[in-house]
């Protein structure tokens, strides 16, 4: 669901630390009709232009706070993302993105469930790597979006 | 007494998606539009910072069902097991969120709760005590792909259908009888008289495959094959066919989980009911009149008034989510949905 409106399409932008572009950022919902603990959140299969990044330079923005890693994410158990709220999802990419249109791919996964199923040990140890389809939601499809890098961040 | 009417507002998700409506509009659009008074919430979706919402939020809330006389029916309740990520959650750790869900739905007003059907019986049975004080009925949902009574029938062994377990309804009516308890009861949902695919879902379906004719293969062959059965075909004669487990269980539907006529026996169990559906489109020669071609309402309705039925029947659209990979152009209206919806529960239940 909200396949083509999981990411707002003037929100990319590059991140900058020092003035110096270390990344880029862009605003997302969640694939799902309600919000989630935020403990929940397990991170994304982001592709942009072709290129795979990893849960392990992903952050996640929300709630006010500074950006968090998916290792702190999952710590929050009692915070909770809000289904009105958007969050941005920062990339560590040194340099940023160049200026002009790109190409992002997207899936969201979040270890939300309905009640106990078969594969929770299995989870607990080793979650499901983001865009294997499991903790997909109810999104299970890769997204696409044509996004136009946007002025900001600086 | 006769079948009253109401509204989830999960029915409008997208248009708070896209916050055209938030729940003050959604509550408007119920009293002002539909002309009722029932509401129905997902806990998750309305109330701000759940579970631990602000008093000001709560007066909020109960001041504007108060503004419109509107009646706080059910609230939907979820149990997710990772929450803590360093253990799966506990059964006891599970009832103690069931009997807080429990506490928050009596603050905001409602008379019941919904726990999906997977949450265990024990989980219900430890947290029947806080129902009984609140003064709040547990209503267990009976979800596609759940029958009503299990009968003789086969359970697969894939899927959402091999999780559930096929006599939940029994287990609730066991537990109310044992304990002699008022407040545990159903949520029959209407998904369960679903008989065959949307033609929003099979074009969404369509869409998304690699391979339509996949997608056409088991609609054209949805009654020769069971689910597991179905499942192999398609990996021997498409593959890497791509098609998802889910896709395939929806569309292989072509018979109701449930038959309507137990709807009969469980009627004094029944809390709410949702009235699932998909698209409701005009009914060929009738102007004005709606039906949802894929789900049996008549049948069931007509059994409910039957035997006194006098509770509500709360819409609860989901046709947005299979139309929602396209441009703006192609997203459905959710508030002319439900008035659609309304029209035929009105004509139905023959206010």
């Amino acid at each position: 669901m909200f396949d083509n409106y999981l990411v707002r399409k003037d929100s990319l932008e590059n991140v900058y630390k020092d003035g110096k572009a270390v990344g880029f950022k862009f605003g997302v919902r969640i694939a799902d009709y309600r919000g989630c603990f935020l403990s929940l959140h397990n991170g994304y299969y982001v592709e942009c232009d072709g290129v795979e990044y990893p849960k392990e330079v992903q952050k996640f923005e929300i709630n006010g706070n500074e950006p968090r890693d998916f290792e702190e994410i999952k710590k929050c158990v009692w915070e909770h993302w809000d289904y009105d709220d958007e969050g941005y999802v920062y990339i560590q990419k040194e340099g940023g993105l160049a200026p002009g249109e790109h190409v992002i791919k997207l899936q969201q996964s979040i270890l939300a469930q309905y009640g106990y199923m078969p594969w929770d040990e299995e989870w607990l140890k080793n979650p499901p790597t983001p865009g294997k389809g499991a903790g997909s939601g109810k999104t299970a499809n890769i997204c696409s979006f044509n996004l136009e890098l946007q002025e900001g961040g600086k | 007494m006769s079948i009253k009417r109401g509204v989830s507002l999960y029915s409008y998700q997208q248009t708070q998606f896209f916050k055209q409506m938030n729940w003050k509009d959604m509550i408007r659009e119920v009293h002002d539009n539909l002309k009722t008074d029932g509401i129905e919430i997902i806990d998750e979706a309305i109330i701000k910072n759940y579970p631990f919402p602000s008093e000001q939020f709560i007066f909020d809330w109960n001041n504007e069902m108060a503004r419109y006389n509107m009646k706080a029916t059910t609230m939907d309740i979820y149990l997710d097991v990772h929450q803590f990520r360093d253990h799966i959650m506990t059964h006891r750790e599970a009832a103690e969120r069931l009997k807080n869900d429990i506490k928050l739905a009596a603050k905001l007003g409602f008379k019941n709760v919904r726990p999906l059907c997977l949450v265990p019986i024990d989980v219900i049975e430890m947290a029947l005590e806080t129902a009984e004080k609140y003064d709040i009925r547990i209503g267990k949902e009976i979800h596609a792909p759940l029958p009503i009574k299990k009968g003789t029938k086969v359970q697969p062994t894939k899927g959402m259908a091999a999780a559930l377990d096929f006599r939940m309804a029994d287990q609730i009516i066991e537990l109310a009888n044992r304990t002699g308890s008022k407040h545990l009861g159903l949520v029959p949902d209407f998904g369960i008289f679903q008989h065959s695919p949307s033609k929003i879902a099979i074009d969404y379906a369509k869409r998304q495959a690699k391979n339509p004719e996949v997608i056409d293969f088991i609609l054209e062959n949805r009654k020769s094959y069971d689910l597991d059965e179905m499942s192999d075909v398609l990996d021997k004669k498409y593959a890497h066919h791509g098609i998802d487990l889910s896709t395939i269980e929806r569309m292989s539907l072509h018979e109701s989980s449930a038959k309507p006529e137990d709807i009969i026996d469980i009627i004094p169990y029944i809390v709410s009911i949702h009235g699932k559906f998909y698209n409701m489109t005009e009914i060929e020669g009738k102007p004005d009149c709606y039906e949802d071609a894929a789900i049996d309402y008549e049948t069931p309705i007509k059994y409910l008034k039957e035997h006194g039925f006098n509770g509500y029947i709360n819409s609860e659209y989901e046709g947005q989510r299979d139309q929602q990979d396209r441009g703006v152009e192609f997203l459905p209206d959710e508030r002319e949905q439900v008035r659609r919806h309304h029209e035929m529960l009105s004509r139905l239940i023959g206010e």
